[in-house]
């Protein structure tokens, strides 16, 4: 990881990770300039059909048994990187999350019947480019540049597509301003420091992985850097006690679109993989019990608070931060097994959070609420919807024979090794609390009885939402009993970052 | 036909009848469909009891082929003469509980898949030999048990009912993982293949904490007081053919005799006083409180439980009569609690209650009925000539001989067993025939009286002819109670 990445002039005939930001970027050009017309949202669609053609075809390229980066791409303007693109097995898993889930997106979109559906398609395609180039940059300022961009779309969907019957509506994209840009401020200032420390050591400047890598910054720096860089990615992931900004989306803004967009790819997690862990190691050895700490006391911090939530969207907003806990004792055990455990925890989580989210948006167009105690008697008329919410539910909880069991496996194992049993009990046991709460949600919004019977007459799954949520179910199902493609395809990079911490 | 995967077609077969199910256009013939998978799994179970050479120690009939090779996760299959005799007995109480129940409910459909799915983990549970496989297969068990008993539960609390059922499985399934996961990852190269496993034995240390995180993880699933509160609440509010299946299947004591004690037999002889403890607190508890009920399916559930504590007095034993009990009694409980609560279930079905304030006199309008409840109850008690008999003794002899305290307390429990049975039998079953739900009821149709038959007649078969039973499983057991 740490020599120069081989180029793609050596695998492929064209610069395939540029491929993967340009063509979504392109796509929502296009779909910007057709302004609406009908064919605009086949056009989307064909887009997140192709881009993730190209995604399988990263993962087809990347050679699973190397750990060095590779199809690098770079652009030197005098004498500095400007672009400097490069793909690990980690990378090439996420991108083909975040280009599944664009897909599920731009289908969803049709599906639930929102507003402007064209327009949505443009912010889609844009924030997957900037999805995109987050993951395949290796550049830091590249990284926060983008994150920047993805998060300004993603607050232009909640002012525009914000549906919920609360008052003050507007607070959800308040709120997430307000955090976000303290949490791109963070992250920003502790770039800077970093290529400042680079800069006093070398006299040079420089915000390139590679270049970083070599000379981390010492002493204060480092530490500095490390908490500038993890708070901000902490505040974006989000982090138990950072996660002021989630509840008020979850409730107030979109049910679906901008919360997969946020939680379903979590670029929070990417970034300290890519960039907190390799550049300040020392720094991150350093504050381990603290942040393990704080992610134990998280996992049942909000386990408890989604117990007292009425409201399904909040009570999910919930169950994302308490499992996002466990995804961070996972990452820093600092073993490979355990990291490996965390990305796999992470790509589950998103997928399963996604497919959870879909099925309450097709709950929301029915009954126009999600409170719990205005929902139930669900089953009767959704049974299919129920029984895909239910399944990601299970996924996240790792029930075995669904994604999330393999991967929560291995958190514990390497949890066992570095933390000892006890704490591996505590951890697991706060996983049960969020199968506890989920379970007790899944209860009261589909199965428990209404005398009034308001819901006697909810409309039939639709053959589009079958076919949606059929997709989901079948690719967690699947994922979930042959697991072995991505355990190969993420073993050696987790083995070589486990190694720069003497846990190979 | 050495070379056909026998095992593996058993624990498909279930999958037969649940394609069968939604292919017929009609929902009402679903349960024909269960049937049919039912039978297929009774029959391959039986043609590999068949098939068994049981004067082999070892797993027989292994099947394997590699499933997470990175996680050194096996899918493997084997069957030796411990858990030999569930697969017949698992197979045959889904057939009767499916031949017994009503065809005329919501979705019909989805209860008899939901049921043929519960018996695929079932029967993976019992013929797992990779020990994340098997975990994998018990934490199956508890999707389809959610789904019955919240949607077609009888009390008005089954959803209550479900969710704790679930966490409380959920959270048993924690402790059970990291005790599965210790002895994998202290062997030098990882391994869950359970014979690996028990070639390398663990430190004398680490085998007490194993097994102290075993027996939590099956403690809840076995019952074993003080972990037990969810069954009779399961049973008031459940579906009685799925309590039927739920509480006589004894997962966690299989749990207990296959991985538990063998994986750390040290520290397991070393606490052989707290199995008997639990063991005498669990028979005394179970037959005192079943004393207090006053309903049919409370009452069984405690009496299971009080035979959970006596199959554990065996295992403490640590001796071969004593172990080969304890296989026998797990089996017969299957029957008799299993057999029981069906029974409990046709007259639930007819009269609308198994409170006993509500019954008295049922002999009178439906003598099949009772003539199979009492079977069921008898073998329960463990009278000579049924199933209950030869285990029953096996176990007491040897908890005689090793925990002479714990023996007498069990003889003491027997007489206590009689006591809540008789007594409630003559309860239900005797006296004039006073309310008219009873008066009017009719007796077993063909189809319950086929089930009430099939198990019937196990019962007295084995009651009668216990060589057999105990031929299959002496090797096995031979091999499991001297220490390694």
């Amino acid at each position: 990881m740490n020599s120069a990445p081989m180029m793609w002039s050596q695998v492929t005939s064209y610069p395939l990770l540029w491929a993967l930001q340009v063509l979504p970027a392109l796509g929502a050009v296009a779909i910007f300039l057709l302004r609406g017309r009908g064919y605009a949202v086949t056009i989307s669609r064909a887009v997140a059909v192709g881009e993730l053609w190209l995604a399988a075809e990263l993962v087809r390229r990347i050679d699973p048994a190397s750990a060095a980066l590779q199809l690098g791409e770079r652009v030197d303007l005098l004498g500095y990187p400007v672009y400097h693109a490069g793909a690990d097995g980690i990378t090439a898993l996420f991108v083909l999350l975040t280009a599944l889930l664009t897909l599920l997106l731009t289908l969803y979109g049709l599906v639930r019947g929102l507003a402007s559906v064209s327009r949505l398609a443009v912010v889609i395609l844009a924030a997957e480019a900037t999805l995109m180039s987050m993951l395949v940059t290796l550049n830091v300022l590249w990284f926060a540049v983008a994150s920047a961009a993805e998060l300004g779309l993603v607050a232009y969907l909640l002012g525009r597509w914000s549906t919920s019957s609360e008052e003050n509506r507007s607070l959800a994209m308040t709120r997430f301003i307000q955090f976000q840009g303290g949490g791109m401020a963070l992250f920003m200032l502790g770039i800077g420091i970093l290529a400042w420390g680079h800069a006093d050591t070398t006299g040079r400047w420089s915000f390139d992985l590679l270049d970083l890598m070599q000379i981390p910054p010492e002493g204060k720096f480092q530490s500095a850097a490390f908490f500038l860089m993890f708070y901000g990615l902490a505040i974006r992931t989000p982090l138990f006690p950072l996660h002021g900004w989630l509840p008020h989306v979850a409730q107030r803004g979109m049910v679906a679109v901008a919360p997969a967009l946020l939680l379903g790819i979590k670029v929070g997690i990417y970034g300290m993989l890519r960039f907190v862990l390799p550049l300040t190691p020392d720094a991150v050895v350093a504050w381990q019990p603290y942040v393990v700490g704080f992610a134990m006391v998280g996992v049942f911090y909000s386990a408890v608070l989604a117990f007292l939530q009425t409201n399904l969207r909040r009570l999910l907003a919930f169950a994302v931060v308490s499992h996002t806990s466990l995804i961070v004792i996972g990452l820093f055990s600092l073993e490979a097994v355990g990291l490996q455990g965390a990305v796999l925890l992470t790509v589950n989580f998103g997928l399963a959070v996604t497919v959870m989210l879909f099925m309450v948006g097709f709950v929301f167009r029915r009954t126009h609420t999600t409170y719990l105690d205005q929902l139930g008697d669900l089953f009767e008329r959704i049974p299919f919807i129920a029984s895909v919410f239910l399944v990601g539910g299970l996924s996240i909880v790792g029930m075995p024979g669904t994604p999330g069991f393999d991967a929560a496996h291995l958190v514990l194992e390497a949890s066992i090794e570095r933390f000892g049993a006890l704490p591996t009990v505590a951890a697991a046991l706060g996983n049960v609390a969020a199968a506890g709460f989920l379970l007790w949600g899944f209860q009261r919004a589909f199965l428990s009885p209404r005398v009034d019977g308001m819901h006697s007459k909810v409309e039939r799954t639709q053959a589009m939402e079958y076919f949606v949520g059929g997709l989901a179910l079948a690719i967690l199902l699947i994922t979930g009993f042959y697991s072995e493609p991505w355990l190969n395809l993420t073993d050696a990079a987790a083995k070589a970052l486990g190694a720069r911490f003497g846990h190979g | 036909m050495a070379d056909f995967p026998l095992l593996t077609a058993l624990l498909l077969s279930p999958l037969i009848g649940i394609a069968l199910i939604w292919m017929v256009p009609r929902a009402a013939a679903a349960r024909d469909g269960a049937l049919l998978g039912c039978f297929l799994a009774l029959a391959l179970a039986i043609g590999i009891v068949a098939l068994f050479d049981s004067t082999h120690s070892g797993y027989q009939m292994v099947t394997v082929s590699p499933w997470i090779p990175d996680l050194h996760i096996h899918y493997k299959l084997g069957v030796d003469g411990i858990s030999l005799l569930f697969l017949p007995v698992t197979a045959l109480l889904f057939l009767a509980t499916v031949t017994g129940s009503n065809a005329r409910m919501e979705n019909p459909r989805l209860y008899f898949s939901l049921i043929l799915l519960l018996e695929i983990a079932i029967l993976g549970v019992f013929l797992a030999i990779d020990t994340l496989f098997f975990f994998l297969c018990w934490e199956l068990t508890v999707v389809p048990i959610y789904f019955l008993v919240s949607l077609w539960g009888v009390g008005v609390r089954r959803q209550h009912a479900a969710t704790q059922y679930s966490l409380l499985m959920l959270a048993g399934g924690v402790p059970l993982l990291i005790g599965l996961l210790i002895p994998a990852l202290s062997l030098p190269e990882v391994a869950f293949d359970l014979p690996t496993l028990l070639a390398h034995p663990l430190p004398r240390g680490t085998q007490f904490v194993v097994f102290a995180l075993l027996v939590l993880g099956f403690g809840v699933k076995a019952p074993l007081p003080p972990l037990h509160t969810w069954l009779p609440l399961l049973a008031m509010e459940g579906p009685i053919g799925v309590v039927a299946l739920v509480a006589g299947i004894k997962l966690g004591v299989y749990g207990l005799i296959r991985l538990a004690i063998p994986l750390a037999p040290e520290a397991a002889a070393q606490l052989h006083w707290l199995l008997a403890g639990i063991g005498v607190v669990a028979i005394l508890h179970g037959a005192l409180v079943a004393l207090a009920q006053t309903n049919l399916r409370t009452m069984l559930v405690y009496a299971g439980i009080s035979h959970v504590g006596l199959v554990l007095l065996g295992l403490a034993s640590f001796t071969l009569h004593g172990l080969q009990g304890a296989l026998l009694l797990t089996v017969n409980l299957a029957l008799a609690t299993g057999g029981g609560l069906l029974a409990a279930n046709f007259l639930q079905q007819r009269t609308g209650s198994c409170e006993l304030q509500h019954l008295g006199g049922v002999f009178v309008t439906m003598p099949r009925l009772a003539s199979f409840f009492l079977i069921c109850g008898l073998a329960g008690l463990g009278l000579p000539g049924t199933s209950g008999f030869t285990g029953e003794w096996l176990v007491i002899v040897a908890a005689l001989q090793t925990h002479s305290g714990a023996g007498i307390a069990a003889l003491a429990a027997m007489v206590v067993a009689g006591a809540y049975f008789l007594g409630l039998y003559r309860r239900v079953f005797f006296g004039p025939a006073q309310r008219p739900a009873i008066i009017e009821a009719s007796d077993l149709l063909a189809r319950e009286l086929w089930a009430a038959v099939m198990i019937g007649g196990v019962i007295l078969g084995a009651g009668l002819m216990p060589q057999p039973w105990l031929d299959l499983t002496v090797e096995a057991a031979r091999g499991w109670a001297t220490p390694r």
